[in-house]
């Protein structure tokens, strides 16, 4: 029982920490992600990179691949959904139409880490091994780097809170979330805003992958796909654009991700599925959507 | 009259063209070149099914792998069994296939009363999440049962029985949804595309018409499925369920114009090439090249390569640019 709620606990915290960026993406910039787990990935590969050849403390390492992810992702932004959302004439195109581009944003992150990946071999897996003794709590025999990783995702998430809650700028991307033409006639940049919460929302997936390379010692680089998929259930769960909602939703999914996955691994992603298809027939706008 | 004559003419023209080339291909084409074509073939008719009710009602499905995939891994299954262990009767190749449009024809009636009351982007992860179910309750009942590899009997190993079943039924699915499409039936559809209330509004059952499109593209998806099937030796759940059946008909689709009938096939037949091509001239950058490509295509051809054609034929002919104005109706 106990290790449900652990270890449930920890694997919703990295979810809800994936979900959230993928929440914030999709309710600014209406672009809905699907290379969202290649930049976790990618997060993952540098924290790898600079921990095999230069010895960085994972931790420390989230000051790197945050960073890093988040200028590629300003870059990517300006080079490509730019123009798609001037050329786009409705929601429901540019919705269509940047899925078709993130499908092929998937395709190159994904091979562009496996060809480098091709070239070190010591670098097969995105994940390092940090902190792994065990400590017992309840009973239950914990790894010290779950226990980190949970803590920080929660933290991260909840400085994001902070910042999208009591400041001018979380003010301005609410409202670009809220009303795009609204917040155009009181004075906001809205090109502005979509480049930083496209940024900001992959600088979020960068220091998840971060910190799952830090749990997983085996990450492969081809899971990306996976946990875009998660968040993605996670974000409709939780209501589109409601960050409460994907924060709850993303233990809520914790939890039964842990318990699928302790019946039968195969039965994991399945059950992520119908939990998903459930609450779209039952309850389409999510348990806290508006 | 008479000019609309000619544009019909040179509009029908090439077709039995086509069909005579297409009918020798085997005679006169190498093994590697036949299994390329043999490769649009499938990827053509997959596009056509997509086009046939997303394009059309522009419910963007994503979940087109459920269906191709469960098609696929019936026919394999069904040969298997009743050629090697006898449980079921055993069939000709053509009654199998029809059986495995007619399970997902079932199939789709199912999901498609459940999710096709959602709509927009809530569609699209709702149908992704339904291919993957799918792959995933098939997975997981296999394994459980013991079984991981399904040998398909020898006596389909000949690539020209595998391109004139794939050929047979890429014109039966053309031949049934351009009848459809042309009926009352697909202009039901297409005004769901346009204004599902309006299309309520004047005597349209929605959710009739609905589910029955989503049902015929799901079946026409199981019947190349399942023509498809025997193209492999052996099967495998996540050799039958590749995620690129879900993703890539969309893709095709808009490549070629989601606007017109001839967009599917031309996109299709572009982009199945175009893979090749890469794959095999670059083998293990061709991924990112082809991700690019993608890419190019979203930004630079909104319109797809009818769009193009379209745009260069109204500059040259008339001499005037007329924009092509977006999604029109498709026809």
């Amino acid at each position: 029982m106990w290790d449900i709620i652990l270890r449930g606990t920890i694997n919703g915290a990295m979810f809800s920490l994936i979900a959230v960026g993928l929440n914030l993406q999709y309710g600014v910039t209406r672009i809905l992600n699907i290379a969202h787990g290649e930049f976790l990935m990618l997060g993952a590969f540098i924290t790898s990179v600079v921990f095999q050849f230069y010895g960085v403390n994972p931790l420390v390492s989230l000051a790197i691949s945050g960073p890093m992810v988040f200028v590629i992702g300003v870059l990517i932004y300006g080079i490509v959904f730019r123009r798609l959302v001037r050329l786009s004439r409705s929601v429901e195109e540019l919705e269509f139409k940047s899925l078709l581009a993130c499908f092929g944003l998937l395709f190159i992150i994904q091979n562009v880490i496996l060809i480098i990946i091709k070239f070190y071999p010591k670098l097969m897996y995105v994940g390092v091994r940090y902190l792994n003794e065990t400590i017992i709590i309840m009973g239950e025999r914990l790894e010290l780097n779950r226990i980190v990783a949970a803590v920080m995702a929660v933290i991260i998430s909840v400085l994001l809170y902070i910042l999208l809650r009591s400041t001018r700028a979380g003010l301005a991307v609410r409202a670009t979330a809220q009303e795009p033409t609204g917040a155009q006639i009181v004075g906001i940049n809205i090109f502005k805003v979509h480049t930083v919460s496209f940024g900001l929302s992959v600088l979020l997936s960068a220091l998840a992958g971060s910190l799952l390379s830090m749990i997983y010692p085996n990450l492969s680089p081809l899971t990306g796909p996976q946990y875009t998929f998660i968040a993605l259930a996670v974000i409709v769960i939780g209501g589109m654009g409601s960050f409460i909602g994907s924060l709850l939703g993303g233990f809520l999914m914790g939890y039964v991700y842990y318990v699928s996955m302790k019946t039968d691994p195969l039965l994991a992603m399945p059950v992520v599925y119908a939990f998903l298809l459930i609450m779209l027939i039952i309850r389409p706008k999510g348990l806290f959507g508006r | 009259m008479l000019k609309g004559k000619m544009v019909n003419l040179t509009k029908i023209l090439p077709i039995p063209l086509i069909l005579i080339v297409l009918a020798f291909a085997p005679y006169f084409l190498r093994r590697y070149h036949l299994v390329i074509l043999q490769d649009v073939l499938v990827w053509v008719t997959l596009s056509i099914s997509w086009h046939f009710f997303s394009g059309h009602t522009k419910y963007i499905s994503l979940g087109s792998v459920a269906f191709v995939g469960t098609g696929l891994y019936f026919t394999s299954v069904y040969l298997n069994l009743s050629m090697y262990k006898g449980y079921y009767p055993i069939l000709p190749l053509p009654v199998v296939v029809l059986l495995a449009g007619l399970v997902n024809f079932a199939l789709a009636l199912v999901i498609g009363s459940v999710t096709l009351r959602l709509k927009g982007i809530y569609f699209a992860i709702a149908t992704f999440g339904v291919g993957e179910l799918v792959k995933g309750v098939i997975q997981f009942w296999q394994t459980k049962a013991g079984v991981y590899i399904i040998h398909l009997p020898k006596e389909f190993w000949d690539p020209q029985i595998v391109y004139f079943s794939l050929l047979i039924t890429t014109l039966a699915v053309l031949l049934f949804t351009t009848f459809l499409r042309r009926s009352k039936f697909g202009l039901a559809l297409r005004m769901i595309g346009e204004c599902e209330e309006a299309a309520a509004h004047v005597g349209v059952n929605t959710s009739l018409f609905k589910t029955l499109g989503f049902a015929i593209s799901a079946m026409c998806m199981g019947l190349i499925g399942g023509s498809y099937a025997i193209r492999f030796p052996s099967t495998r759940v996540d050799s039958a369920f590749i995620v690129n059946y879900s993703f890539l008909p969309p893709i095709m689709t808009m490549l070629g114009g989601v606007v017109t009938a001839y967009g599917p096939i031309i996109g299709a037949t572009t982009l199945t090439l175009i893979n090749e091509y890469l794959r095999v001239t670059f083998a293990s950058y061709f991924p990112i090249i082809y991700g690019s490509i993608l890419i190019i295509i979203v930004l630079f051809m909104p319109n797809g390569i009818m769009g193009v054609i379209e745009k260069v034929k109204s500059t040259k002919l008339f001499g005037r640019i007329k924009s092509a104005k977006g999604l029109k109706t498709p026809s």
